[in-house]
């Protein structure tokens, strides 16, 4: 699905946090490709992928998905996931199988589903542990898998790797791009982590207080010379 | 002081003489405070978690106005009730007024906003994210409020049990809309404080262990919640 974004800008309380307007006031997020959006804290991220989301409204702009606004067929292809996601006081399994069971799917399909899901994460071991009482990276990975059972159009991811082990960033990446590259699925991931916004992004954005300064390649950006750019980038590079 | 032990002695021996007097006593305390918990529910739970998940102008008011009624003295909820159903009240052709019926409208009022309170405090900073996620799942009209309420079903348990021993324990509402009237309204607290006031301290220390065996169940059972919420484990 496209995704596209014109002249959004985000108030709170009269502080502007976001504010897309100018060379970058239009932001495409083509389908099919794995986006990245990167910058500095407080930058406005996680209130452009809300907005995106359609879990929170601009203040003014609007957001199209493949030319349409938002309604909740489109709604319904896109999830969100975050690293301190919200599990359900229920089991891993019964977690991963939330978004199938109100989905209305059989039984048997439903359990393989989960089951392959819980493999692919390597968690089948705690799949019959309350969810309220994983740790960070089990949360993390189990949330991913509950996002992803129903096979989404579009996920968007906001920092879905920080605080976890190399091990199981590597899985993650690995479940990421398998997806993006067998079912076209679109993903949009904030995350900190350059070289990963270099391994798995297609496509990156930077956003710096409210303001967008980069859409492009991945390639491109490391060209730029924009000074704010540039010191991110080597401040992050190791 | 003798009269304190001799008291005790005197309230176990009534205790297991298994008076006919005493167990109606009982079961219709149970029975009007069940119901009123029942009602309480019914009315609070769903209004608590609507109230509590949606943002709307006005709703640190409804908090405050829900935390005062929270805390309102049974007293004074008899006192309005019994304004209401008295023969001259807008309520008083259907002669409620010192029967059961009565009592269980006084309690319901008087622990509606408990249950309401507790769940609306909740619904309103976990079901938020509750909610949203749900949503984000996929979730639509009736699976969000089914969610919600599976995953408020500790905080739901906690808000009930809560109710009823606000409603068990309370002797102003009863008293004032019941009127303490032998064998058709007579609960344990009005027993007690009718007793006490005629010197018959046993029988108001029978009655007064009962009570306290009943609040030390309902508040077992809130325990093993609140325990049960934290050892979910499963193997
Ligand atoms: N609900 C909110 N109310 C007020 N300010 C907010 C709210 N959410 C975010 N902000 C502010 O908006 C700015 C951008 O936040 P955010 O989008 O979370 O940044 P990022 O994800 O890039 O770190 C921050 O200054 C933050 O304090
Ligand atoms: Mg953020």
């Amino acid at each position: 699905m496209n995704i596209k974004t014109s002249h959004i800008v985000k108030t709170y309380k009269q502080k502007e946090v976001l504010h897309l307007e100018g060379q970058h006031g239009e932001l495409f997020f083509e389908s099919g490709q794995i986006h990245g959006i990167i910058g500095p804290n407080g930058s406005g991220k996680t209130t452009l992928m809300k907005i995106m989301a359609g879990l929170i409204a601009p203040s003014s702009g609007t957001v199209h998905y493949n030319d349409h606004p938002l309604c909740q067929d489109i709604f319904s292809q896109m999830t969100y996931s975050t690293h301190t996601p919200t599990l359900f006081s229920r089991s891993v399994y019964d977690n991963i199988a939330y978004p199938l069971k109100i989905r209305n799917y059989e039984k048997e399909l439903l359990h393989q589903t989960v089951n392959q899901l819980l493999e692919e994460f390597e968690i089948k071991n705690i799949a019959n542990q309350n969810a309220r009482h994983l740790s960070g990276g089990e949360s993390q990975k189990t949330a991913l898998a509950r996002a992803l059972s129903f096979s989404p159009k579009v996920l968007f991811l906001d920092e879905p790797t920080a605080n976890i082990d190399p091990k199981s960033i590597q899985l993650i990446e690995t479940a990421l791009k398998k997806r993006n590259r067998d079912q076209g699925l679109t993903i949009i991931i904030i995350t900190h982590n350059l070289s990963q916004a270099f391994r798995i992004c297609t496509h990156l954005t930077f956003l710096d207080q409210g303001i967008c300064l980069f859409s492009d390649t991945p390639e491109k950006i490391m060209a730029s010379t924009h000074p704010t750019i540039d010191e991110f980038i080597s401040f992050n590079r190791f | 002081m003798d009269y304190i032990l001799n008291g005790f002695v005197e309230a176990f021996r009534l205790i297991f003489s298994f008076d006919p007097e005493i167990i109606q006593i009982v079961l219709l305390s149970l029975f009007v405070s069940f119901s009123s918990t029942l009602y309480g529910t019914l009315i609070g739970v769903p209004l608590g978690i609507l109230l509590g998940i949606n943002n709307f102008r006005g709703k640190k008011v409804v908090s405050r106005l829900l935390y005062t009624f929270m805390s309102f003295p049974p007293v004074i909820i008899g006192l309005f009730t019994a304004l209401f159903l008295a023969r001259s009240g807008p309520f008083g052709q259907f002669q409620l007024m010192y029967t059961p019926t009565a009592m269980i409208i006084a309690q319901t009022i008087l622990v509606t906003p408990v249950i309401m309170g507790i769940v609306f405090n909740h619904a309103s900073t976990s079901g938020y994210e509750v909610v949203q996620t749900g949503k984000t799942l996929g979730a639509q009209g009736l699976d969000v409020l089914i969610l919600l309420v599976l995953e408020l079903k500790g905080v739901i348990m906690i808000a009930l049990v809560t109710g009823f021993g606000r409603a068990i324990s309370e002797v102003g509402a009863v008293m004032i809309v019941g009127g303490n009237i032998r064998g058709f309204t007579r609960v344990m607290t009005t027993f007690i404080a009718m007793n006490n006031n005629m010197g018959q301290y046993s029988v108001s220390i029978a009655m007064g262990l009962i009570l306290m065996t009943i609040s030390f169940i309902t508040n077992s059972v809130l325990y093993h919640f609140i325990i049960g919420d934290q050892n979910e484990y499963q193997d």
